[in-house]
């Protein structure tokens, strides 16, 4: 794998012209709107055209790594070529949170794979992540999820909070606690039919005025022994393998496209004004510009650092929090610093007609904090870098006893 | 290609720490700072044999690099260099040996980069008369000599690093026309003066270099004009990156090892949460400083497309986060740090230098952005 990628040769030029033909003609002409973020359809309709697209594209061979079954890998600049055009078309085109794909690839058994990854390549199956709960956020090895053995059946009962795709998922990768013991060591990682009996989806409004998460309650909902994911006991070893898998490549597929957040901010300042002047000319603004730019193409070499420390096996417990919270606090200064250059004009946001850019860089500013504080909140990102990256004493534990806060 | 350095990389690391805890410690560098002079020819000499200035030298003139990446080579000595605030030239001599390398004439290769190879000689690199990389910041003029064929250079040069051991300058100047172009002025030259600075780094020393008439024959001009500034500026920021990162590391490390043994309030300072995330942060600064250094060399010395935006990129973030570690070490350090006797002033006031040297973080900020407006359409 490149890390440092090199520049496609132009004999790919036709793939991708090929690609460009094939999206404009089968992507979806959704009602909704794709934002910042990883951010849900709101609608059945629109769910059924996306899973026609991504079915379209996976007949007609266009096909992503992730969710091979084999470990047969695909041409790695039509791979580069696929995540740039498909990513560049502005609708969905992985359905539901992938994040389960590392669980099975490293956890899962042979039946499970050949059962699963398929009808995920082909959208036919929207998975869900089922880990946090109202009482276990940072301290996600507190969980509380209950999943008790009932002849050869799991019975669970308790409730998620956070789950991005559940009102649409097929399926859910729950973390259930199964052992009589607190912490890490009593969680199991399940593979959650939705449809079943007993599991109660309610979508979440958040502070952007969208809905991309749910609540999903569980009322004594039946899953088969057979759908665990590793053995009882290991679903926080299975978390943090997927959680690590998906944190690895974060960053590392780099900017291009007119789109990274220095061309973006510059765009901006040659249309907005300061001090009666194109806000370009201003020295403040180009030293913030430059300041964000920098921190934008170093945020891609730590993702093509931790890429390269992957592969030689040499990853340590820091890489990932680091470049979690490089990402997530970045993001937010750029929307901040977007919103400054609008001025007065920030106020008019999507739907309104002076909105810039129908309101991208807002929704974008509010959006941002659910970076600084999903998967792992950036406060316990920092934990994670001082006890296990420094070997810092750890924080005294209350009662409740428990593990490490690894993955979430 | 991928983004670690090699296994002969690594060897050259230790090799070379293994090399400096003998021979120039940063106990013995401390030693050194209240002398006129801080440079010691000697371990320069064998420290140019395990290749501290052949990297950018052709083999034909006994240089010679690790890895197919010399730049990338570089970065692993800088980086040693500065864990210990070294205070040999290893900048200059590497920016006035990749310019010769690069844009000298057979003559100039065979005249000066031997001898820099070998390490028994030295190089300064005269860039302007503030310090800055500002083009009109040039206060050295160079005119024609009528039918000699030869230049006569008058005007100044300042904050020009290890110029009191050089044998040889690289000086950039101004023709008759406003032009910008670069001359190699031997030393000692009739009309070349300098004065040693009393200076913020007392682990180096800069001078003002004077020129009163110094001529030197057309063979000494150096081809390309303004390129060959640029391309030594790229250099001095990828080399002095690399040092700032050296050292910003073995401050975060002392600190750290500080926090886990400095008892307070019973227990050590290092378990309290507020502590602890400080030092998260500097875990980030320092991992950021490496990759922005290290992807800045391999860029650049391998003519990427982006080579001009990672170098402006280290140049933006490597010196500034360097100062503000540095201050971070200082007062977690408490009043220890404030000390005379502790190190943590010599590495605040290498960096507070490594700072403004060969163009600031706005400076280079500035780059950055005019460089991405090129990229922008409208």
């Amino acid at each position: 794998m490149d890390v440092i990628v090199p520049p496609i040769p132009e004999a790919y030029d036709e793939y991708r012209a090929t690609l460009q033909a094939f999206i404009s003609a089968h992507k979806p002409a959704l009602t909704w709107k794709q934002r910042t973020g990883v951010r849900v359809p709101d609608s059945a309709a629109d769910i059924a055209l996306l899973r026609r697209y991504v079915r379209d594209l996976h007949e007609a061979g266009y096909r992503l790594d992730r969710f091979s079954v084999s470990s047969e890998r695909g041409d790695p600049h039509e791979q580069r070529i696929l995540e740039q055009e498909l990513g560049a078309a502005g609708v969905p085109y992985i359905l539901g949170n992938p994040l389960v794909a590392g669980a099975l690839r490293y956890f899962g058994t042979d039946e499970q794979r050949a059962a699963y990854f398929p009808p995920m390549a082909r959208g036919e199956h929207i998975w869900t992540q089922l880990f946090s709960e109202p009482d276990a956020g940072s301290d996600l090895t507190s969980l509380q999820t209950r999943a008790t053995m009932v002849d050869d059946e799991y019975v669970v009962v308790g409730q998620k909070v956070w789950s991005t795709w559940a009102q649409w998922a097929d399926y859910g990768y729950l973390l259930a606690r199964t052992e009589p013991v607190e912490g890490a060591g009593g969680i199991t990682a399940f593979i959650l039919d939705m449809r079943s009996p007993g599991v109660d989806v309610r979508p979440l409004r958040e502070m952007t005025g969208t809905t991309d998460f749910n609540e999903v309650f569980f009322d004594e909902v039946r899953i088969p022994a057979a759908n665990i994911i590793g053995a009882p006991g290991e679903g926080w070893r299975v978390a943090g393998a997927s959680l690590a898998e998906e944190r690895t490549g974060v960053g590392s597929a780099g900017g291009g496209g007119g789109n990274d957040p220095g061309q973006r901010l510059v765009r901006l300042a040659r249309r907005t004004r300061r001090q009666g002047r194109p806000a370009i000319e201003d020295g403040a603004v180009r030293q913030q510009i430059g300041d964000l730019a920098a921190r934008s193409r170093i945020q891609r070499h730590l993702g093509q650092r931790i890429a390269t420390k992957a592969m030689r096996g040499q990853i340590t417990p820091a890489d990932a929090p680091i470049a979690k919270i490089w990402f997530s606090e970045l993001n937010l200064q750029t929307t901040e610093a977007a919103l400054a250059l609008l001025g007065p004009r920030s106020m008019a946001v999507e739907g309104d007609e002076l909105a810039e850019e129908d309101g991208r860089w807002q929704d974008a500013f509010l959006y941002a904090r659910a970076w600084t504080i999903a998967g792992g909140s950036n406060e316990i990102m920092r934990n994670l870098i001082a006890e296990r990256g420094l070997g810092l004493p750890r924080e005294p534990r209350g009662q409740a006893q428990s593990e490490s806060p690894s993955p979430s | 290609m991928d983004f670690g350095f090699s296994e002969d990389q690594e060897l050259l690391r230790a090799t070379t720490r293994r090399f400096l805890t003998a021979h120039q410690s940063l106990a013995d560098v401390r030693l050194s700072v209240e002398e006129p002079d801080v440079f010691d020819p000697a371990v320069w000499r064998q420290g140019a044999e395990l290749g501290w200035t052949a990297m950018l030298i052709p083999p034909e003139c006994e240089g010679g690099s690790v890895t197919a990446q010399p730049l990338v080579d570089l970065v692993v000595l800088g980086e040693e260099l500065g864990r210990t605030l070294n205070p040999g030239p290893f900048v200059p001599c590497n920016v006035v040996a990749g310019a010769i390398a690069r844009f000298g004439t057979p003559a100039q290769v065979e005249r000066y980069l031997p001898g820099l190879a070998r390490g028994e000689v030295t190089a300064a690199w005269c860039l302007s008369g503030d310090g800055t990389p500002e083009p009109g910041a040039v206060e050295v003029r160079a005119r024609p000599l009528g039918d000699t064929e030869g230049w006569a250079l008058d005007g100044v040069a300042r904050y020009v690093q290890a110029a009191q051991n050089a044998s040889v300058l690289l000086v950039v100047a101004t023709g008759p026309d406003g032009s910008v172009c670069q001359v190699l002025v031997p030393r000692p030259s009739a009309g070349l003066s300098e004065r040693t600075l009393t200076g913020l780094d007392v682990t180096r020393r800069f001078a003002e270099v004077r020129f009163e008439g110094v001529t030197v024959p057309a063979a000494n001009l150096l081809a390309g004009g303004q390129d060959t500034v640029d391309h030594c500026i790229s250099l001095a920021t990828v080399l002095q990156s690399a040092e700032s990162v050296g050292a910003a590391e073995l401050m975060f490390e002392a600190t750290v090892d500080y926090l886990k043994k400095r008892v307070q309030f019973g227990r050590t300072i290092g378990s309290f949460q507020a502590i602890k995330h400080r030092l998260a942060d500097l875990v980030l600064q320092v991992e950021a400083m490496r990759v922005a250094a290290h992807y800045a060399a391999l860029a650049f010395g391998d003519g990427l497309d982006d080579a001009a935006e990672a170098v402006a990129t280290a140049g933006s973030y490597v010196d500034d986060t360097f100062a503000c570690i540095c201050g971070e070490a200082l007062q977690l350090h408490g009043g220890i740090g404030f000390t005379w006797e502790h190190d943590v002033h010599l590495f605040t006031r290498r960096a507070k230098v490594n700072q403004v040297l060969y163009g600031d973080g706005a400076w280079h900020r500035e780059r950055l952005v005019r460089l991405i407006e090129h990229t922008v359409e409208g």
